[in-house]
């Protein structure tokens, strides 16, 4: 296996009983705004309860595809626009193309938005960005209510969430005075909130100190659903991850089992990455 | 830099005036500097009262008067400078003099200024805006000073790392930053804050938001 040649799982392999993929996307092609291309034609389909590791050098336009999974950046098959629009129908989308991203056959777009982020959750890298209340119960209601749950039953609902992260204790304080493990905690217990079916996490990892990083991975492999999880921490996705999608300069370039791609040293060498050290040891063990 | 010091007297005070319904600490809040905005200048025995009622409060909240004198200083020099601009001007002038107008500006400004201090040292910020929410206040004002207590703390934050980096590489005696360093921190501090600001909203769609602000704070509606 070179870093030239693509690898992709065979069909048989990927393709879920029912038919639809939890997640299906097709030739996505995404420009940033000042006209750089992020995203370059990525196609990928993800079957109900598959947990896929997404790596790649920085720049590749990891944390950009994970924001096309439930409309937040509109890719299409041309290039796109940002939208930021919470309307239903504010969509700025030229509707020239076709959709690119289907989640559970639904496909992404600006109706189809409120469904689609239901179903999708959506872990972001940094907790402050995801943080905005000004208690942790607030935050982890804030998905629930928008939801249409009842404020009785947003609450109970955030104090589970909270509980199966082991953050009940802290529901009263303010974001700002916990630790950064804790917030990242707090933030995967606002995703939990909403029920998703697919969980797309944006470097879950980074920045934990090792007992945070533990108690991180050991909350992610308890989830059944179907987890898309953006990382440079190959070790996590040696672990957690049956499939390893590489991207590199907006494009797939490799797609196939964990312990296949990350044991191929030229292709890892080739797109910025580094074989995990437990995968080095035992080869040269 | 943490902000930190702005709750240390409001979160977990067990005085009087912190076990009091919040709601009514801001209506007397804002009652009081109503009182105090609509005293005439001059009437320095009515003035006198106000501050002696503002003291009183000031004794029941256990809030260190130190620290209210030192946040007052830090506000004596804006209100000074409004008073000297303001006073020559003032239509009371003639019958009191630029001194005396001069001095109840900055007589009324303090007391309604320190009134403040004292709410927010026996108020927890999300007991104030939970009940600003309960009196009425708008939803979107509420929800902008929530955004707003919850970015100062994240921007102090933020701007307390990019002084310390500059420090870092600053190879002089003087720890103050030049005003050029300085401004440029600021420009910085603003673009970080747009992105995030950026980040931040689209974090909040994620999360099914679609522009109405929903919270816990209440009972259900249905």
């Amino acid at each position: 296996m070179t870093a030239d040649e693509e690898i992709s799982p065979s069909a048989a392999a990927f393709s879920d009983k029912s038919g639809i993929p939890a997640v299906r996307v097709e030739k996505l092609t995404y420009c940033y705004p000042d006209g750089r291309p992020a995203l370059n034609g990525v196609d990928l389909t993800i079957r109900s309860g598959e947990s896929v590791a997404l790596v790649g050098p920085n720049g590749a336009g990891k944390s950009t595809f994970l924001l096309h999974l439930n409309g937040i950046l509109p890719g299409t098959g041309r290039n796109a626009r940002v939208i930021h629009s919470h309307a239903a129908d504010g969509s700025k989308s030229d509707g020239k193309a076709g959709p690119a991203v289907w989640i559970d056959g639904l496909e992404v777009n600006a109706r189809n938005a409120p469904e689609v982020r239901r179903r999708v959750g959506l872990l972001f890298q940094d907790p402050d960005d995801q943080l905005f209340s000004t208690s942790v119960i607030e935050d982890v209601a804030f998905g629930p209510l928008n939801l249409g749950k009842g404020k009785a039953e947003a609450r109970r609902i955030a104090g589970e969430c909270l509980a199966r992260v082991d953050l009940a204790d802290l529901a009263d304080r303010p974001p700002h005075h916990l630790s950064f493990g804790e917030r990242k905690r707090v933030c995967l217990a606002g995703v939990l909130a909403c029920d998703p079916s697919v969980l797309a996490l944006d470097e879950p990892t980074a920045n934990l100190d090792p007992r945070g990083r533990r108690r991180f991975l050991a909350l992610i492999r308890g989830l059944g659903c179907t987890k898309l999880i953006t990382t440079h921490d190959l070790e996590m996705a040696l672990e957690l991850c049956g499939r390893t999608v590489v991207l590199d300069a907006g494009r797939v370039v490799a797609d196939g089992p964990t312990l296949a791609i990350l044991g191929d040293q030229t292709l890892l060498e080739a797109h910025g990455l580094e074989m995990p050290p437990s995968l080095k040891a035992g080869r040269e063990a | 830099m943490r902000l930190d010091a702005l709750e240390r007297h409001s979160e977990g005070g067990s005085g009087p005036l912190h076990r009091l319904d919040p709601r009514a600490k801001l209506i007397a809040t804002v009652g009081f500097i109503i009182g105090v905005v609509a005293t005439p200048s001059g009437a320095w025995r009515a003035l006198a009262a106000e501050g002696l009622a503002l003291a009183f409060a000031v004794g029941l909240s256990g809030v260190p008067p130190r620290e209210l004198i030192r946040r007052w200083l830090g506000f004596l020099a804006l209100v000074g400078f409004l008073a000297a601009m303001v006073a020559p001007g003032h239509p009371d002038r003639e019958r009191l003099g630029t001194a005396a107008v001069a001095l109840a500006i900055v007589a009324k400004n303090s007391l309604a200024f320190l009134a403040m201090m004292v709410l927010v040292h026996v108020t927890p910020f999300r007991a104030l805006l939970a009940a600003m929410g309960r009196l009425g206040v708008p939803t979107l004002m509420v929800s902008t000073l929530q955004f707003m207590e919850r970015q100062v703390h994240i921007l102090a934050d933020e701007l307390g790392r990019m002084v310390q980096a500059r420090r870092s590489r600053t190879f002089r005696r003087s720890g103050r930053l030049d005003f050029g360093q300085l401004s440029g921190l600021i420009a910085v501090l603003f673009l970080r804050s747009f992105e995030r600001g950026e980040r931040v909203h689209a974090a909040m769609l994620a999360r099914g938001w679609d522009g109405t602000i929903r919270t816990l704070d209440g009972a259900d509606e249905r």
